[in-house]
């Protein structure tokens, strides 16, 4: 009993707790530089209720880029009590962020504000090496919505877990940010702590909190944050392209950010496959095929009613929403790996999409010839 | 997700944990960072408040049945702090699980719904055997990014009840969190932790880094995660509670308060936040009504906080019972006023409301016997439980109740002196000075008359006579009700609790404002707070508050209501002096509506036997 006590009590004298500044002071500090932001949503489980970082004395901030700023009217609560409007200057979804500007009372939108608010210095701060595992970390938002006006936010310590890579597996989650990100083993990313500042012990700012991501497979949520000089490759048109956040964050001030054009929206239908499947009649109905169609891909590729489509490209498919959820993603001319379950084998497949067919196609089921079965 | 370098430290960490103990361990290993003295003497500390607090910390089980939360024993002789809504599903009676492994029995003694708290108390296996309990911390003090430990049961993990521990920061102070249902389970001024806390762990410690107790786990924000820990807990302030203790120990019902007028922000687009009033509730007029608080006033400050958002004003209200009086301050055409306040009942309407139109009763249902309950019947606690309306466990109202009066009888015994009384002395006045005299006796049809001549003039009350209307039950004019104040204060020491049929109650402990010499200033009225373990009374249609001081049971004062809706006749006592055997005050300051009536020196006392 005695050591279960001393074990539990031992477990966070790992972080540093000399010399530093108590964390009280630190964290008044850091809530002096962080603003409550209001905006669209307030639905369901849509929060219209999110944290920012204030990145310059006049009133810039730094946030994510949620649906809480898909509006005309962003109302801040800075940590005096001081509400005021706002609107966005320029959002870069690849970033995953967003910079907001404060309007100052009688002044227009492009005139200076003349505020001088606290605030972190987020190009100084990207030059700074980069935490580590292990890292003490202290992580401010405004999640829950607990505070309004003067009210500090919530304050949370935790270790820096991992600073990597996450990789977004459509189906199970679908990270919005590719770059490196600081994975945190405390739980920090809450409705609403979107924006919010990771900092070290010492208030020295190292992220932006990110969103609520699930893990629909485990069930299970992910608490992590973009580092301040957080950076992603994407490809625009044919040139790879790198945006980091300094680099985002120093232009968005200027009025000189643009915003990368996305690749072609992956919201078309897809690949066209030729599979019928069993009536998709639940949530989760499994991906079983009823049918092939004659001619088509799925034929092709040799598979056969009472198959059970598992993972395709080596992720987990659960039901058919979440194939053709993947689906629309491909394009006619990908090939797709699928596993199996056909008896009690797991057999590979690579099937080659096509497009469409004409119109009249595919035909009705009523009316269709018989399926060829093998 | 993947800890590259954490288990690594983790090891060591668990080395050094276990090393405390056996001395050949602590030789760190060369690649461990280096742990400097301080993270040692922190580390050694903590693991001693633990040792020393885990004593006190109770597993709440349903009686003869399973783990439903936690609890801390707060004092010696059992008193038990958890949430209403862990006691609410197994009063009145249950069993604590102590970390000696073993059941005591306990009963309910006071409730505080609203709030989420319950206070209980636990038998000793041995008459008179003290149990481990903890010091109740200052919770005003505790700031977001102190260290916090919360200890309980959580999941029922615990079979011997050794407590588990937690550890994590305060993430906020000063939290609100509205009502679960019903206007109840409100946590105003909360403490906001990410130190994690569970299912089982309701009704348990939190605790600073002293050992002393700041709070009472009772909720989360979970939204879509399920009710376990989320990082944001929230814990009630124990300062909150200390408000409550008073009601809680003398087993009331206690019910939180309204202000009696709605306040809110003046406008959504200031710059800072000015919090004005909207709206003053006048029929029933309220006591803010009454101190003349108007809709615009701009709230400075209530209860000595400033006044800043919607939150922090229903934080401070909250944080309070019903009947106190407490400063606020506000401005109105740039003049700064104060004044004491009385606030209103939370759950007065419902209860009213309930009153009016009883509920047609329920057709009785088939019960089937329910083993549990049946042997919960037979605990020895049961003995500790009287039920009543308006109580949690009217047993220990009663217990408090003859505490509170065999202190005050130690002032004297004045159950023989039913004849007549006469006092004599000086009243003044301000602009009038002079001789008085008050008498109070029985006529010849035995109804009890109250006289008071303050020189030529003669003020007469027959304070029982049906037929008085509301200007005579506040006579002397401008007094508020002077005559039937000494009426019911002669009751008080001549019959005591048989004295008023309509209820005679402890009703915890309130703060009460003595005046000073030269008169009620207009400003920092706080300084005045003198807290007061207070009797409620009822006698015919008068209600009475009688005040006394909670270190010798002297009588301070008293409230006396003779009129609804109306304000009471305030009577301050001071200058105690011995009149044959006897303590009796020999000042006596009267207040009505704000302003004082007089001051009354006292040179003699008569007090007959027949």
């Amino acid at each position: 009993m005695t050591r279960l006590f001393l074990l539990v009590a031992a477990l966070f004298t790992a972080g540093p707790v000399s010399a530093a500044e108590p964390i009280p002071v630190v964290a008044d500090k850091v809530n002096q530089k962080l603003v409550k932001l209001f905006g669209a949503g307030g639905f369901r489980s849509v929060t219209n209720y999110g944290t920012g970082i204030l990145i310059s004395a006049d009133g810039y901030i730094l946030t994510v880029a949620s649906q809480l700023l898909d509006t005309t009217d962003i109302v801040v609560h800075l940590y005096d009590g001081r509400r005021m409007k706002a609107s966005v200057v320029v959002v870069e979804p690849e970033l995953d962020c967003a910079i907001v500007k404060i309007h100052a009372e009688g002044k227009k939108p492009d005139e200076p504000t003349g505020l001088d608010l606290p605030h972190f210095d987020l190009i100084a701060a990207a030059k700074q090496p980069p935490a580590k595992p292990d890292d003490w970390v202290l992580a401010f938002s405004n999640c829950f919505d607990i505070a309004e006006r003067d009210e500090a936010m919530t304050v949370q310590r935790g270790v820096i877990a991992a600073h990597t890579k996450l990789q977004g597996r459509r189906g199970i989650f679908d990270f919005p940010f590719h770059g490196d990100v600081y994975v945190v083993d405390a739980i920090t990313n809450n409705p609403g702590a979107g924006g919010g500042a990771l900092t070290d012990r010492s208030g020295r700012l190292l992220g932006i909190v990110g969103r609520e991501i699930k893990n629909r497979l485990s069930d299970t949520w992910m608490n992590y944050a973009i580092p301040v000089n957080g950076s992603v490759t994407i490809k625009d048109g044919d040139k790879e392209v790198t945006l980091s956040i300094p680099e985002f964050v120093a232009k968005g001030m200027a009025g000189a950010y643009k915003p990368v054009k996305r690749t072609e929206a992956a919201n078309g239908p897809g690949g066209y496959h030729g599979i019928r499947f069993v009536p998709n009649v639940i949530e989760r109905t499994p991906p079983y095929v009823e049918d092939v169609f004659p001619g088509t891909p799925a034929e092709k590729a040799g598979l056969r009613t009472n198959d059970l489509i598992s993972f395709v490209d080596g992720e987990p498919i659960v039901s058919i929403k979440a194939f053709n959820e993947y689906i629309k993603k491909t394009k006619p001319g990908d090939t797709i790996r699928l596993e199996v379950r056909r008896g009690d084998n797991l057999t590979t497949i690579d099937l080659k999409l096509e497009n469409y067919p004409p119109k009249k196609a595919p035909p009705k089921t009523e009316t269709s010839p018989d399926p060829v079965k093998k | 997700m993947t800890r590259p370098r954490s288990n690594r430290v983790r090891r060591w960490v668990c080395l050094a944990a276990a090393a405390a103990v056996p001395a050949a361990l602590v030789a760190v290993p060369a690649w461990a960072p280096a742990a400097d003295d301080a993270v040692r003497s922190a580390e050694a500390a903590r693991v001693a408040v633990i040792a020393k607090v885990s004593p006190a910390v109770v597993c709440v089980c349903s009686y003869g049945g399973g783990v439903v939360g936690s609890g801390i024993l707060i004092s010696p002789d059992g008193y038990v702090l958890t949430n209403y809504h862990v006691a609410e599903s197994i009063s009145p009676v249950m069993q604590g699980g102590l970390n000696d492994g073993k059941l005591y029995d306990g009963v309910i003694v006071g409730q505080d719904k609203v709030g989420d708290v319950a206070l209980f108390k636990l038998l000793p296996k041995k008459d008179g055997s003290p149990f481990s309990f903890v010091p109740l911390g200052d919770s005003d003090k505790t700031k977001a990014g102190d260290w916090s430990m919360a200890m309980g049961n959580p999941f029922g993990l615990s079979l011997d009840f050794t407590p588990t521990v937690t550890f994590g920061l305060v993430s906020g102070i000063n939290r609100f969190q509205p009502p679960e249902g019903k206007g109840m389970l409100e946590y105003t001024d909360c403490i906001q932790i990410e130190t994690s806390i569970n299912p089982g762990n309701s009704g348990g410690p939190l605790f600073n880094m002293a050992g002393e107790l700041i709070g009472i786990n009772g909720r989360g924000s979970f939204e879509k995660r399920g009710r376990v820990n989320s990082g944001v807990g929230y814990a009630i302030s124990i300062n909150q509670i200390k408000n409550f203790l008073g009601l809680l120990k003398a087993g009331v019902d206690a019910d939180h308060a309204t202000l009696g007028a709605t306040v809110g922000s003046a406008s959504e687009d200031g710059d800072l936040s000015v919090m004005t009033v909207k709206q003053v509730l006048d029929d029933p007029p309220s006591d803010a009504f009454r101190r003349g608080i108007q809709a615009g006033d701009q709230v400075i400050s209530f209860a000595g906080r400033p006044m800043t958002s919607v939150n922090q004003y229903k934080n401070v209200l909250g944080i309070y019972p019903k009947d106190w009086r407490l400063p606020i301050a506000y401005r109105r055409d740039n003049a700064r006023k104060e004044t004491l306040v009385r606030l209103m009942g939370h759950m007065d309407k419902e209860v009213n409301e309930s009153d009016a139109a009883p509920k047609p009763p329920t057709p009785p249902r088939p019960q089937r016997p329910d083993p549990l309950a049946q042997k919960a019947k037979l605990s020895p606690a049961m003995k500790l439980f009287k039920e009543k309306k308006g109580f949690a466990n009217y047993y220990f109202n009663e217990l408090e109740r003859d505490r509170l009066l065999a202190g005050f009888r130690t002032g004297g015994d004045f159950s023989s002196l039913t004849g007549p009384w006469t006092i004599i002395g000086q009243a003044d006045r301000g602009d009038r000075k002079g001789d008085i005299q008050f008498r109070i006796e029985n006529d010849e049809k035995g109804q009890t008359v109250v006289t008071l001549r303050f020189a030529d003039v003669v003020d007469k009350l027959v304070p029982l006579d049906a037929t008085n209307n509301a200007s005579q039950l506040k006579l002397p004019i401008g007094s508020g009700g002077l005559l039937v104040a000494m009426y019911e204060y002669r009751r008080l020491l001549v019959l005591g609790p048989k004295g008023f049929e309509g209820g005679f109650y402890h009703a915890g402990v309130e703060p009460f404002y003595p005046p000073p010499p030269q008169g009620m200033p207009a400003e920092n009225l706080a300084a005045l707070r003198v807290d007061c373990e207070v009797v409620r009374a009822r006698h015919a249609a008068i209600e009475t508050k009688f005040y006394f001081s909670k270190s010798d049971q002297t009588l301070l004062g008293f409230e006396t209501f003779p009129v609804k809706d109306d304000d009471p006749c305030e009577v301050y006592f001071s200058d105690y002096r011995p009149e044959n055997g006897r303590k009796l005050p020999h000042r006596l300051d009267v207040y009505y509506s704000g302003k004082r009536y007089g001051v009354f020196s006292v040179a003699g006392y008569k007090l007959d036997q027949k």
